[in-house]
């Protein structure tokens, strides 16, 4: 198995809490969280608007605005701990090594400088030695390497002259300049209209192969995800509620919340006579959560259980986890069942 | 660039126009005359009087006269308060005694309420951001005078030992002179010009590029001065514009109370004479002057602005 | 062999296990159980819904600068308005015998002290200067000469520059005197006559800011002021806001030509310069008032002239200039609002254009308006002061703290008091509207607060 790196953990969440505290009361974005990235490995973080998939990534960066913070666990990237980073070592680190681009490429880029100074000034911000002209060079390099044409005349252009998706390729491109392990994609598709989605889509694809860095691709569209991902974090309401492999959150999903998202989605495979089902009932409110698991006074399998207590864990496939009470209570079965065998057998 | 330009051109000479036009009117409905304040004039001397200066005819034939004599250049002649001589000649005499006040007021009104509103954006909600705002609120609080008469009693003879600064304005005296005219004049647009930076300055900082920009691992100071600061000071442009105007007019004020020979404090004591062809002139003057700043500042901010495409005519 | 396994298939150990988790958890028989429908809506702890201006009212009530602001606005209001009566003085009243007082007073048997030490040190004996001249003439007769008139005027002039110099060298200061006698200064001003009604035992109403030169209470006074002031600034405001909301609405919620037209206008006036033509039209329309209301008739002119024409005339200078902001803030607002769907949907279902502005747009950008309006008082105050101070704006006999001001600049150095009170009362409250203000702005729009 000559994989190098590949089965090394580049990047480990451990029960991340993040908190919004507003005047209204904490706000509990996150509420314990835990994952881990090897190196070149693609993840999706799916979720609805607001079930905390975007706070999680900024407070790997650390980024988080006030009045949120990080109110427990630990980030670890390459054995070091983010979160006990000092200032300097944490502006080192931005950019460096993880690199992130944003959601709306329209507002990202500073309206005032030419996309070539703005490129430029990320590489010189952490490579102090590389001359003028060089940096010039790397920045022309990597545009051509997002697939921007004309490169010299488009370096001294600014942002208003691009369009969207043109946009997204120079923030990838300045996400990219300085070669990060890992690179966080806030929805980086979700502004873009679809024909420009699937061209960025697949530009990610390709310097994803060509760099192996590992990518955090937070979306709430599952047909990316199923395009780019190798696995895939499911969040609600600030919990990841399933976690797998890519293929078994597809095919073999465990949680109600999973099964609702692929069903709302269309697919170019299904029957046409297949209705697109939406998940009835609106998101919990953040501010006070309930006790019990947040999905369940939408979930049509909703247990009196589910309405009481969060519910743990449960393996379902190699790397598969699930919370969900149903798992708990087919595992129960399943181990209750393997011990009357058990007890036929002695 | 240039349709745009030529475009706020035009408005400016229509705002002129209309400017004339209704102080024309509101002089003329004004009841009293330039030669009441002088020993009662006998009926005929007065309508000899009206007669030589044109002021028997009708309104709107005086005003046509008026407009078109403005075109000459001419802004005619003072009836009482420097009798006989050209209002064109007077208030070259005292313009740049009042810009030059004004100007330094100004500068130092930017150069400070800049670097103290992005400092106080800085430090939001800390307790310096929270004293400049105060500090600032109480500067556009207090009106002209108040500042002028509170520099006065402290540091022009109030308190006996901090007389520091002339009271009354005399060019000879050197700097000193200038202090506290300037000063006080300053202060109102150094205060709003501070509140605007700052309130900018947040704006600027809650943008999304922001967030790219520390995204990159640029430094913070970098963040604050070069990404911004820019997109702050643009907004800032335009409300130099009308500072300007406040400047100038606040110099009413600051050139009665330090009897500056300049023009804001001869206008006002025109109102005050019935001097109508002062009173025209100077405002006529006065209001071209600043409506061309405000367009000038206007056409600065869109070139400021690489966003405005001007080749395209503007908006 | 199964820890192993275990291991691996789970590789983020603070996963809780589920094995760990179903030790401690003690499971009810009903616990896997269909929960109802009910059981699930009891479920939702739904936030208590805030309302807008309660939201607002938290805010604000958070915000201690804007707080402490409100309460200086209510005190100042109940001063303006309610502090006239429980003072006896009038604001044109002449006090008699009480001009040019301090805000501070000596007692009276302080001041016969004070007298009779002047008086004992000022006792060395300089001869007047009739007696000196009587003296230079009995001295003439006495060589048998007599004194011409010129060297009469020689002896006078001489004498008067003696005692001039002499009464400037060994000069009793006043204030020196005080401090060796420990005589402290008593809060408010009271004139002789006063000190000495007071002292046979009538109760007597201090001038607790001093007078002016004409015997006028400055309290009272202030208190007009102030009134005049808050009077004209919220008057301004809600004028302004009548003017520029229904502009504005007009302007946007028409749009197309009319706007055009509409915001051509607004333009022009924008780069009016605005205090050059207020000032021209306070000056102008203020004697234009006074003859109508001394030659007018009907019910206008009693209006007019119960407020009076200096009012009147800044009324309309500041409602013909300054509604052109808040037009553009509602026209702005307007044209927001206009691309939602609920104005869409009340115009589908027929609702008429008036109705719209009123039940949709208006409550919309409310919060815009209130902010706007109160930011626009302190500015209307600050203009009255500054037409006062020029003497354009409120004028005799009504006091305005602008006109005050002005007053007191000719003996600013030996009454200070005058110049500062009206001008400390003036910054004061112009500063707490726009304290007030910023916090209501912070309150309403929670955007700008970020």
């Amino acid at each position: 198995m000559a994989e190098g790196k590949d089965n090394q953990k580049l990047l480990e969440v451990k029960d991340l809490h993040v908190s919004f505290f507003t005047p209204a009361g904490e706000v509990k974005a996150v509420g314990g969280i835990s994952y881990d990235l090897n190196y070149g490995e693609v993840m999706g973080v799916v979720g609805e608007s607001g079930s905390g998939k975007s706070q999680e990534a900024y407070s790997i960066m650390g980024l988080l605005q006030s009045p949120g913070k990080v109110v427990g666990g630990s980030i670890t990237f390459e054995g070091q701990d983010v979160l006990k980073f000092s200032k300097e070592e944490m502006t080192a680190f931005r950019g460096s090594k993880v690199a992130m681009i944003f959601q709306n490429p329209m507002t990202c880029l500073n309206p005032v400088y030419t996309i070539g100074n703005q490129l430029v000034e990320a590489l010189r911000a952490h490579d102090k030695e590389i001359s003028k002209a060089d940096a010039e060079k790397r920045a022309m390099e990597m545009m051509e390497m997002v697939g921007i044409n004309n490169v010299e005349k488009r370096m001294k252009q600014y942002p208003h002259e691009f369009s969207g998706g043109m946009r997204q390729r120079v923030m990838i491109a300045m996400g990219l300049i300085c070669h990060p392990q890992l690179l966080i994609a806030d929805e980086p598709t979700t502004a873009l209209d679809v024909t420009i989605q699937a061209q960025i889509l697949e530009l990610m694809k390709a310097l994803q192969k060509k760099t192996k860095m590992g990518i955090i691709f937070i979306t709430h569209n599952l047909g990316v995800v199923a395009d780019i991902c190798d696995k895939v974090s499911v969040m609600y309401a600030g919990k990841i509620v399933e976690q797998g492999p890519v293929d078994d959150i597809f095919y073999k999903a465990a949680h109600p919340y999973t099964l609702g998202l692929l069903r709302s989605m269309p697919r170019v495979d299904a029957d046409s006579y297949e209705r697109l089902i939406p998940i009835e009932g609106t998101p919990v409110d953040m501010l006070n959560p309930p006790e019990g698991c947040p999905f369940a006074p939408r979930c049509e399998h909703c247990m009196k259980i589910c309405l009481k207590k969060m519910p743990p864990y449960v393996e379902i496939g190699e790397n598969h986890r699930s919370a969900c009470w149903l798992r708990v209570q087919e595992y129960l079965n399943k181990k209750s069942d393997s011990r009357e065998e058990n007890g036929n057998e002695q | 660039m240039g349709k745009y330009v030529a475009k706020r051109l035009g408005m400016a000479l229509v705002t002129i126009f209309l400017v004339t036009c209704l102080t024309f009117l509101l002089m003329n409905a004004v009841p009293g005359s330039p030669w009441l304040s002088e020993k009662a004039p006998s009926e005929a001397t007065l309508a000899a009087l009206n007669a030589k200066y044109g002021m028997d005819k009708p309104v709107h034939i005086q005003l046509l006269k008026y407009l078109q004599n403005l075109l000459k250049g001419d802004f005619g002649v003072s009836l009482k308060m420097q009798k006989n001589r050209a209002v064109l000649s007077i208030i070259g005499e005292m313009f740049p005694v009042s810009a030059k006040v004004g100007a330094i007021a100004l500068c130092w009104a930017v150069l400070v309420g800049v670097p103290l509103g992005c400092l106080a954006a800085f430090k939001r909600g800390k307790l310096t951001d929270s004293i400049l705002r105060v500090v600032c609120t109480l500067g556009i609080s207090m009106p002209s005078f108040v500042v002028a008469s509170i520099l006065l009693v402290a540091f022009a003879g109030g308190i006996a030992s901090m007389k520091i600064f002339p009271t009354i304005f005399d060019p000879s005296v050197g700097w000193r002179t200038y202090v506290l005219p300037c000063f006080a004049l300053g202060f109102y647009p150094m205060c709003y010009t501070a509140r605007q930076t700052r309130s900018a300055m947040l704006d600027s900082l809650n943008q999304e590029f922001i967030k790219t920009a520390k995204a990159k691992g640029l430094k913070n100071s970098k963040i604050i001065f070069k990404h911004a600061l820019r997109n702050a000071l643009i907004p800032v442009i335009t409300y130099l514009g009308p500072q300007v105007a406040f400047t100038l007019c606040g110099g009413f004020v600051v050139e009665s109370v330090f009897s500056i020979p300049g023009l804001g404090r001869y206008f006002v004591q025109s109102i005050q004479n019935r001097d109508y062809p002062v009173i025209m002139g100077t405002t006529v003057f006065l209001a071209s002057f600043i409506i061309l700043m405000n367009m000038v500042v206007d056409i600065l901010y869109k070139i400021a602005d690489p966003r405005i495409n001007l080749t395209k005519g503007g908006e | 062999m199964a820890e192993e396994k275990k291991m691996k298939r789970c590789p983020v150990t603070l996963q809780p296990d589920i094995e760990n988790i179903l030790d401690w958890s003690s499971l009810e028989a009903g616990d896997f159980e269909q929960a109802s429908q009910s059981e699930k809506e009891d479920f939702i702890q739904d936030r208590q819904s805030v309302s807008y201006w309660k939201d607002a009212w938290r805010r604000l009530k958070m915000n201690t600068v804007a707080m402490v602001a409100l309460g200086v606005i209510i005190f100042l209001v109940l001063f303006a308005f309610a502090g006239p009566h429980l003072v006896p003085y009038g604001y044109e009243e002449f006090n008699k015998g009480a001009e040019n007082l301090h805000p501070f007073h000596y007692a009276l048997e302080d001041q016969k002290r004070l007298e009779a030490e002047i008086a004992a040190r000022t006792q060395t004996e300089t001869l007047s200067v009739d007696d000196i001249i009587a003296q230079a003439q009995a001295e003439a007769e006495a060589k048998g000469e007599k004194l011409s008139s010129v060297d009469i005027a020689k002896l006078r002039a001489q004498a008067k520059v003696n005692t001039q110099s002499a009464s400037q060298e060994d000069a009793v200061d006043p204030d020196e005197i005080l401090k060796e006698l420990g005589i402290k200064k008593k809060l408010f001003g009271y004139s002789m006559a006063e000190l000495e009604r007071k002292a046979a035992g009538e109760k007597v109403f201090p001038h607790i800011f001093g007078t002016d030169m004409y015997g006028r209470d400055i309290l009272v006074r202030v208190m007009y002021g102030a009134r005049v002031s808050m009077s004209v600034g919220i008057c301004a405001a809600i004028l302004v806001l009548c003017i520029g909301a229904t502009y504005g609405a007009i302007s946007g919620y028409c749009g197309g030509r009319v706007d055009a037209v509409m915001q051509r206008i607004v333009e022009v006036i924008y780069s009016v310069p605005e205090m050059l033509v207020v000032l021209l039209i306070a000056t102008a329309l203020k004697p234009i008032l006074t003859e109508y209301v001394n030659t007018g008739s009907g019910p206008l002119k009693s209006f007019v002239a119960v407020l009076g024409p200096n009012l009147i005339s800044m009324f309309i200078a500041f409602g013909v200039l300054y509604w052109v902001t808040m037009s553009r803030i509602i026209r702005g607002q307007v044209l927001q609002l206009k691309q939602q769907e609920y104005v869409t949907a009340a115009r589908a279902l027929g609702a008429s254009g008036g109705r719209i502005i009123r039940r949709h747009l208006i409550p919309n950008c409310i919060g815009q308006i209130v902010v706007t309006t109160c930011l626009q008082i302190p500015s209307a105050i600050f203009l009255e002061s500054f037409l006062s101070y020029l003497g354009v704006g409120v004028s005799a006999p009504l006091p305005s703290l602008g006109s005050m001001a002005t007053d007191a600049l000719s003996g600013m150095y030996t009454y200070t008091y005058r110049l500062v009170i009206p001008s400390m009362v003036l910054s004061i409250m112009i500063l707490a509207f726009n304290l007030f203000g910023d916090g209501l702005r912070d309150a309403l729009d929670p955007k700008l607060k970020k």
